[in-house]
Formats: structure tokens, sequence, C-alpha cells
């Protein structure tokens, strides 16, 4: 029963979970949250087949892979699976099934995709994750959201369609679409190209990279929890093992890095800053994949895994703030640490996760990328990226819980989060300390063997300086009044181009086409009319007699010329 | 003065003074571990990837310098790309 669908366990993980999904709107609200549990455990349990091509279709002369596993699939499919089980319980408050449906089949399309081995396959699931999560931005329901949705549809679909494009390309010159490292200059060097812009859109590069902020942070605060977790995460996955290696991205992630930081800091929207901090911690894999050594590699995917949690917590923390207060603007927050406290502690944890404190998930992880950069001695990149890591503090470790929690006294009449989100936060602080503090189960599924301990004296002492450092900078800036106030404001991103620039050119260059069509079909109709009635004339009055009605004379004449044409074509 | 008068102002009038003191608090915190990594630099001996990093107090220099290079550049940023809120309606 080899390589058939009646064999469960060839089920490509995440399939079960999308089939799961049409059921979610047919079950009562409490029982929905224990089926979709059920449905994400037994996708998980799929991944107990382990390594290996497990479902292989041959569709028109192309070997479809559509379950292929492996050490580098493992992890982040680990990783997918406990961030769907999250948002199951940080959402279960949320009665309504629109929403459960599209998150639950979201992260499925996202784990599906995982396991693609070949390129037509991870398009289908490339474009699964982006309808599928468009819904979680549309459910927010507000004119913002939907027009935020619609651009963030475009965009991912545009990202699919290059990804389809250079998989044609691919498979014409080399017949081949298996998904392996490819390079760049050979003969189906436009295909390849099509392909890493494709992933790159979606790992949000520098210039591609506006629709992450421009629709995260529009979407329910459950749903951005979810989007947060599989989208960049699955263009990682896809980078790591398309363009390990690719000089290229050391520059991009650099640049990703930082660039970022200074927009965190100006901007309002708390969720928001998370995604500009998104975006930077994305730069971080990137240059790891970019470095593309054995530590690096790890490096990246280490950084993928515990960035999902305390992203996720981040999230969730801010998402809880915005269900409880109906905001989520650094400028009308402040203080609610009284009327929040546990979800103010979680926000701490993952603050001081992603800043990378010694004993917290993100300091084992992005250790693994710095000493890659070390090894391969990139000391312009290395620098870039410590800048980064101070960079990192500054908007997810103070800014965020400093503005929501601390600030100035609150003004608003809240309570804490509903018990599922609490129970989700201490989950996910919970795994953000204990890979912290015991991170060898995280080291030992990472894809190459590793010997690594990230608690040397010296280590942990060089990173608190750097971080307690930045902090005293940020006490002082506040102490002496210098830090820039929280002002309700959009700032401005490279969703710009689109928004603004490209319809500000296009507009006149549409309205000149359009009045010029006016003009032009108007005469073209004009003549057209003209035209049918002295055909009209011509065929009601005969050409050869009473009995022969000009119509049929024609029609036969246009069949001639039809057919004479063919014959022609044909013959030469 | 009566009890509900006395709660009221509880509630409307909610201490300044605990979230200064806990930024005060959380100062002497910061400053407590500052000093001692201060005084840990000179009995760890110190390496980094590179050379550069083994310099005394390269990693706190840089954190320090680097946030208010952040913070200085966002309020530079803010003059270039900052809108009103309603920039994109409409």
């Amino acid at each position: 029963m080899d390589n058939t669908l009646f064999a469960l366990q060839n089920w490509p993980p995440g399939l079960i979970m999308i089939i799961a999904a049409f059921a979610v709107p047919y079950i009562p609200h409490v029982a929905r949250q224990a089926w979709m549990l059920a449905a994400i455990a037994l996708s998980a349990y799929g991944l107990t087949t382990g390594a290996g091509l497990h479902l292989v279709w041959h569709v028109m002369g192309l070997e479809l892979q559509l379950y292929r596993a492996d050490s580098l699939s493992f992890p982040f499919a680990v990783i997918f699976h406990i961030a769907a089980a999250l948002n199951v319980i940080f959402s279960a408050h949320d009665k309504k099934w629109q929403e459960h449906m599209a998150s639950l089949s979201y992260a499925g399309a996202a784990i599906a995709a995982l396991h693609a081995g070949d390129l037509i396959t991870l398009f289908i699931w490339w474009e699964a994750t982006a309808v599928t999560s468009v819904f979680l931005i549309l459910s927010a329901g507000t004119d913002s959201a939907y027009r935020a949705a619609m651009r963030y549809l475009l965009i991912q679909v545009t990202s699919g369609v290059l990804l389809l494009a250079g998989a044609a390309i691919l498979a014409s010159v080399s017949g081949s679409v298996v998904f392996t490292k490819m390079e760049f200059g050979g003969a189906d060097n436009l295909g390849v190209w099509l392909i890493f812009i494709a992933f790159g859109i979606k790992a949000a590069f520098p210039f591609l990279n506006g629709w992450l902020q421009d629709a995260y942070p529009e979407a329910t605060p459950t749903g951005t929890v979810a989007l947060s977790a599989f989208t960049t995460k699955l263009a990682i996955y896809a980078l790591a093992r398309g363009f390990p290696g690719t000089d290229m991205l050391i520059w991009i992630g650099a640049a990703m890095t930082a660039l970022p930081v200074f927009f965190a800091v100006i901007e309002n929207d708390l969720r928001r800053v998370l995604a500009f901090s998104l975006n930077n911690q994305l730069g971080f894999m990137v240059v790891a994949v970019g470095i593309g050594s054995e530590l690096a590699i790890n490096g990246a995917v280490a950084h993928a895994f515990v960035h999902i949690i305390y992203k996720a917590l981040l999230f969730m923390s801010m998402g809880a703030v915005l269900h409880q207060v109906g905001t989520i603007k650094a400028s009308a927050l402040g203080g609610l640490y009284r009327q929040m406290p546990f979800t103010m502690v979680c926000c701490i944890i993952g603050a001081m996760s992603i800043s990378a404190f010694p004993l917290f998930s993100g300091f084992v992880a992005k250790s693994l990328t710095m000493s890659a950069l070390g090894d391969a001695g990139i000391v312009w990149a290395y620098m870039v990226l410590l800048f980064a890591s101070a960079g990192v503090l500054e908007h997810s470790g103070i800014k965020i819980p400093y503005f929501a929690f601390f600030a100035h006294e609150s003004s608003h009449k809240t309570t804490e989060a509903p018990i599922n989100m609490r129970v989700a936060m201490g989950i996910a602080a919970a795994l953000c300390i204990g890979i912290g503090v015991y991170p060898d189960p995280l080291y030992g599924i990472l894809p190459n063997p590793i010997a690594y301990h990230p608690y040397d004296a010296s280590h942990v002492a060089g990173q608190m300086q750097l971080l307690i450092f930045a902090m005293l900078a940020f006490v002082v800036l506040v102490r002496l009044k210098l830090y820039p106030p929280e002002i309700p404001s959009v700032v401005l991103n490279s969703d710009w181009f689109y928004r603004r620039l490209a319809p500000a050119i296009l507009r006149p260059v549409l309205n000149g086409v359009f009045a010029f069509w006016g003009v032009f079909s108007g005469g073209v109709l004009a003549l057209w009319s003209n035209g049918l009635d002295r055909l009209e004339q011509i065929m009601h009055s005969p050409i050869t007699g009473p009995v022969v009605p000009g119509r049929a004379v024609m029609i036969q004449a246009l069949l001639l010329a039809v057919i004479l044409g063919i014959g022609y074509v044909l013959a030469s | 003065m009566n009890a509900s008068n006395d709660k009221k102002q509880m509630t409307e009038k909610p201490t300044q003074a605990p979230l200064a003191l806990l930024g005060q608090r959380f100062t002497y915190f910061l400053v407590a571990v500052a000093v001692l990594l201060v005084v840990g630099e000179f009995l760890i001996h110190r390496h980094g990837e590179f050379a550069f990093e083994d310099m005394y107090f390269f990693p706190a220099i840089y954190g320090f310098l680097a946030f208010l290079f952040i913070v200085q550049v966002g309020k530079i940023l803010r003059r270039l790309i900052m809108r009103n809120e309603d920039y994109y309606d409409g």
C-alpha cells in the first residue's frame, strides 16, 4: 500500500487539518476547540512516519512529491503544530466559526507546504496559505481591514504566480520540479530568480515587506497571532531549502535586521511595532541562511522555532490588551500593569526572550547565528546584527511592555484577559523559559548535528553588558525626557509605493487612457453602426435574382473565405 | 469624609506614586546589575567572536551608543515619514 492515500500515515501532515476545517462550521462552540485540537494532534501524529518520500503522484509527466519529510522540514513542522494548538487555545473564547475555520486550514496549508517535495505542490499550498489567511484579516470587519486584506491578497497571490512561473521555467529547462537547492546563473536563471523573488516577498525582504506591516496589525486580536506564525517562517524554510549559502542573502538579511528598527521606534500602533520587529527577526534568519554553514542553518531553524513562540506570545499579550481595552495605540495606553498583571508578566517574558536575555529562548537560538557569523569571519554583518540586537531590545524588549503596561497611569477601566487567553500565554511563556534554560531538546531536532554550549561565562557577560547598558540608555533618555513621546500617527513604509506613489502616477495616465478610449470608441461605434446599416442593406438586397437571398450568398462567401484561409495556413 | 468618598478618591486619583516608585526601583535594580557587570568585566576573561570584542566594556559601550543612535535616527525619521493618522483614508 505504499505511496497511496489509503494509508493514513502517507497523508501529508496538515492535510487532515484542512479537511477537519470543513467540519468546523457545523460543530458547536466548545466542542469545536476540542475537534480542532484533535485534528492538530492527528496531523502531528503523522510526523511519526519519519523522514522519506511518502506520497508521490505522477501527473502529466511531472513527479509530484506530496509528502516528503526530512531533517529540515521536521523542526518547522513541530513548531507549526505547536503554534496551531496555541492559537486554538488563545481564540477559544470566540464563538463564531469563521476565524477558527480560517486559522485551522491556514495552519494546515502551511504544514502541508513544508512537506511539498516539488515546486508545483509547494505552489498549491503556498497559494492556499494566502487565501485562507486573508479571512483572518477580513474578520476584523473594519473598512481599513478590508482594504488591507485585498492588498495582502494581491501581494501574496503575486508571490504564488511568480513561484509557478519560475517552476514552469525550471520544468521546461531541466524537466524536473523537485524542490531542492537552486543555483543562479544556469540555463534556468530566470526561473531561479522568479522563485527567489517569490520567496522574498513572503519573507518580507526590504521593499517587498510593505504587506506585512500593512496587513498583520489590521487583523483581529486572535488573527494576528496565527498570521505571525506561519507565512513568513514558511518562506524562511523555503529559503533554507532552496538558497542556503547564497551570499546575497547576507546583505538582504542584514538590511532586514537594521531598517525596521528605526520604523519601530516611531510607530504608534503596538501591533505594528511587533510587525516591524517580526521583520527584523526574519533578517537574522535570512542572514543565517545566507551563511549556509551547518551551524548557520541550525541557527536559522532554531531562531525560527523559538521566534514563533515568543512572537506569538508578544502578539497574544497585545491581542489580550486590544481585546480588553479596545485599542492598541501606544498614545492611548499605559498603566495596565494594575489591571492586567498576568498579561504584563507574560509580555515581559516574551520581551526578554526576543531580546535574547540569558535563560530565555532567544539567547540559545541567536547565539548560533552569531557564532556562525564569527566562524565565517564576516565582521560587518556581525556588527550590524549586534546593532540590531540593541534595536530588538528597544522596540520589543522595552517599548512594547513599557507603553502598554507602564509609561503613565491608566485611564482604562478593564480587567484581566479571558482565562483561555491566559492559559495560551502561560504555555507560551513556559516554553520561552523552558527552551532558554534547557535548550538540548531543541538542539536535538535541528537539521545538522550540533555540540553547542551557549552558557559560558564570557558569552553571558557580553550579552548582559549589551542589553543592560542599552536599557540604561533608555532610562537616561526617559529621565531626561528625551525619549520620543507617543504620537497618534501613521509611519510610511514600502507599501507607500503602491498605496500612494503608483496611484499618483498611474491615475493621470489611466484618466488619459480612458479619455482617449471614450473619444476613440465613440468614433469606432459610429463607424460600426454605419457599417452595420450598409451590411443590412446588402443582406436584404438580392444579388442574382429574386430566388437567392443576399444573406445566403454572404454566408457562403464568408465560409469560403474562412476555408481558404485555413487551407492556406495549413499548406504553408 | 465618608467611605464612598474615600473609595472614589482611590479609584479616581490612583496612585501617581506607585508607578513612579516602580520606575525608581527598576532604575536602582538596573544600576545595581550594571555595577555587577562592570565588576565582572575585570573578573571574567571575556572573549567574543572577533578580537575587537575583547576590548574592555565593548558590548556595554556598543549597546549604549546603539540605543542612543536608534532613538536619534527615529526622531529624524519622524520628520520625514510620519503622517497624520488619516493619511491613507480617502
